[in-house]
């Protein structure tokens, strides 16, 4: 009788309780970063990308407007904000602070701590300072969340900080490494490096191996327990040891108690790296890869830029919760933390060639597919965004081995395949989650921008010196420092970053001299008209096909805080190496032979990206606002009234 | 005033004193202020300005 009362009590809860909630549908978006519509449709032709070409069978293919100007971190935020830079606030790579009129990165910076002077160089950090993401607007998986919509957002670049969120996600693009860089290699030689100093990216340390050993440091970031100034600060460093084998071409370092030996010409797995601050009290984690390059007859050592520790980040947040990457690197090992991984620096410096460069960045994308295939086997329910960015470091770096028109041509059949590989591998990640996936799961393969060749460069100030635009003191000397070399008084307008133009306005710029209102405006105008008059005197070319004011092309608040005018340069032409930091070369064209050959920080029309999505797209020239849109309508979820973009996408 | 005394070279004080009156300076104290301020702060400009470059050199795009 008693358990007769008990069951049927258990049965009137059970039906009285509500329905478990339904699992959210599965909406999966593969964001890769400059996937080439053009290139792809070629490689599809040569019947080289099956999956996706099954995919495509099952919704459509677009191309997919990209943002102005199309770089990654302008790119990345209109489609996780559903506006335009006059609505997230993010114009380029890198801005100028008006006030101090120093640049900075424009999607995230590191601010120092407040700190107490405990004098004779030391302090006591106090709080304060750290990580901020500077994108404004709400990204679209925190408004899912609200919905209820479980998320996992992998690497999305622009979001680092990671904005708060109960989903689970990981920083990528915006993420820096240990020093608080966007990546600084170090490269142990006892080989005379040319121009070691002017190496960007990187540093050089002369080694010298003695009695079959080399002793050196790794370099970390800057004791927090010193004051910053020039004097006093010191990084913190730990010691570390190779021994040589005295016959053949092999070493064995010892790195804080980890012992491992490589061969000539073979990478270490991840070495952790423990900064003390101060002992027993306050370290710093990192994490690092060696490269012995060459044993002798010279000694030639790489380490990547040492990385956020993803067990042990400390101060800087890399995931949300703070605990995910410790517990994705339990499941997953060590993996790059930085934001780009792919060190592209190292290649264009000369420390690694290639050959070496592609080997790396075989191990960025063998890590990325591992993550990827655990997030997809564990992928419950909700939407799972994931971040590739094999294909668009590759194709900035090989498109010299595979363009024969390029002024840095170079032959290597292995390297002009480099590309195609990479697209492969994309294709691959299709594949299985196509085999994965149930039917009616919605599957976006996604770009924010394609690609273009960098054949020639532009130096932008350098021109705006040539029309009378700029003024600098002294025109026969032009030194290497951040607008060191201007007259302000005689300058109306100057170029940062890879596409904007600033007019020097007075009571915006600390040495301003153009009158805001109608000379501002006519000189807008003026420049805009120049600017596509443009001439390139050595082949006829315009090299500036497209000029955008924000206040007058984008939308909402911010319209007028990014520069006056964004440069949208023709097919071929980029700025140049040396203008987005400030410096004036003599030359105003010159081709580009760098490693770095391929690019897309031009008018954003010729270099649209990708939408490939397994349901109908309905719009005839989506852009990434639009997909915005269409990934809050699989969940009914309406678009906010920031948002800018329509759905594109059709019923299931 | 606060301070500490710094030895200079006698010949070198006498220049001070000459350039101190010259650029209408109403001391040598005043002068020798200035010019370590103005030293210093080229330092610091100097250090920021490749503090700056190295923050943002690692990116691909720029040199």
């Amino acid at each position: 009788m008693r358990f007769r009362t008990l069951f049927l009590a258990t049965l009137a809860l059970a039906l009285a309780a509500p329905a478990a909630a339904a699992p959210a549908r599965k909406v999966l978006v593969l964001g890769v970063d400059g996937l080439d519509p053009a290139l792809l449709r070629s490689y599809i032709a040569r019947g080289i990308l099956p999956n996706i070409g099954r995919l495509i069978e099952r919704g459509g293919f677009s191309e997919l407007q990209t943002s102005m100007p199309p770089l990654s971190p302008v790119a990345w935020s209109n489609f996780i904000t559903g506006m335009d830079p006059g609505g997230h606030g993010v114009f380029d790579f890198i801005h100028r602070d008006a006030a101090t009129m120093l640049p900075d990165r424009a999607e995230s910076v590191v601010k120092p701590g407040k700190t107490l002077s405990l004098g004779d160089c030391h302090v006591l950090p106090v709080g304060g300072g750290g990580p901020e993401n500077l994108r404004r607007g709400r990204a679209f998986w925190q408004i899912l969340e609200e919905r209820g919509v479980p998320t996992i957002v992998f690497r999305m670049p622009a979001n680092f900080p990671p904005v708060p969120s109960p989903g689970k996600s990981l920083s990528g693009m915006g993420t820096p490494d240990i020093q608080g860089t966007p990546g600084t290699f170090s490269f142990y030689t006892d080989r005379q490096v040319p121009n070691a100093k002017e190496i960007s990216g990187g540093e050089v340390y002369a080694v010298r191996p003695s009695a079959g050993r080399v002793d050196a440091k790794l370099h970390g970031p800057w004791n927090p327990f010193r004051d910053g100034s020039t004097a006093c600060r010191k990084r913190l460093e730990v010691d570390f040891t190779v021994h040589l084998d005295p016959q053949r071409p092999l070493a064995k370092f010892d790195v804080q108690g980890q012992e491992f030996v490589l061969q000539q010409g073979e990478w270490s797995d991840w070495v952790r790296v423990d900064f003390k601050a101060l002992p027993l009290f306050a370290s710093v984690h990192a994490i690092g890869r060696f490269y012995l390059k060459q044993v002798r007859p010279q000694f030639e050592l790489y380490l990547t830029p040492l990385q956020i520790d993803p067990k042990r980040p400390g101060a800087m947040q890399i995931s949300t919760p703070k605990s995910w990457s410790h517990e994705l690197c339990e499941e997953l090992g060590y993996f790059y933390t930085k934001e780009l991984p792919e060190d592209t620096k190292a290649l264009t410096g000369g420390i690694l060639n290639a050959r070496e460069f592609w080997q790396q960045t075989q191990f960025v994308y063998d890590e990325l597919r591992r993550a990827f295939d655990y997030a997809i086997e564990s992928f419950e329910e909700g939407l799972l965004f994931f971040y590739f960015s094999s294909v668009d470091q590759n194709s900035h770096m090989l498109w010299n081995y595979m363009d024969r028109e390029h002024p840095g041509f170079n032959e290597d059949p292995l390297l002009a395949a480099g590309i195609e590989q990479m697209y492969r591998g994309i294709d691959d990640v299709v594949g299985r989650a196509l085999a994965t996936l149930p039917e009616d799961a919605t599957i976006i393969l996604m770009s924010d921008h394609g690609f273009a060749p960098f054949y020639w460069q532009v130096s932008l100030n350098s021109w705006l010196v040539e029309r009378g635009y700029a003024a600098l003191r002294d025109p026969g000397q032009r030194s290497s420092k951040w607008f060191g070399d201007v007259d302000w008084s005689r300058t109306r307008a100057y170029a940062v970053g890879l596409n904007g133009l600033y007019v020097n306005l007075r009571g915006r710029e600390p040495r301003g001299i153009v009158e805001p209102g109608e000379e501002h405006e006519r000189l807008l105008r003026q420049l805009e008209r120049d600017l596509l008059g443009m001439v390139d005197p050595r082949n006829g070319k315009h090299p500036v096909s497209l000029v955008v004011d924000p206040r007058r092309d984008f939308h909402g608040p911010l319209v007028a805080s990014g520069p006056d005018l964004v440069v949208g340069y023709s097919w071929g032409y980029r700025t140049s190496w040396k203008s987005p930091l400030g410096e004036f070369p003599r030359e105003v064209f010159t081709d580009n032979t760098e490693p770095w050959s391929g690019d897309h920080s031009m008018d954003y029309r010729l270099v649209p990206g990708v939408l490939i999505a397994s349901r109908p797209i309905t719009l005839d020239a989506p852009a990434l606002h639009d997909l915005t849109v269409a990934i809050l309508d699989e969940y009914g979820v309406p678009k906010t009234k920031e948002m800018i973009g329509s759905d594109c996408l059709g019923e299931r | 005033m606060f301070g500490s005394r710094i030895k200079l070279d006698r010949d070198l004080l006498r220049k001070i004193e000459m350039y101190a009156k010259i650029a209408g300076y109403s001391s040598t104290q005043e002068f020798i202020t200035h010019a370590l301020e103005k030293e210093i702060a080229q330092l610091e400009q100097a250090d920021s300005d490749e503090e700056i470059r190295k923050k943002l050199q690692g990116l691909g795009y720029i040199s």
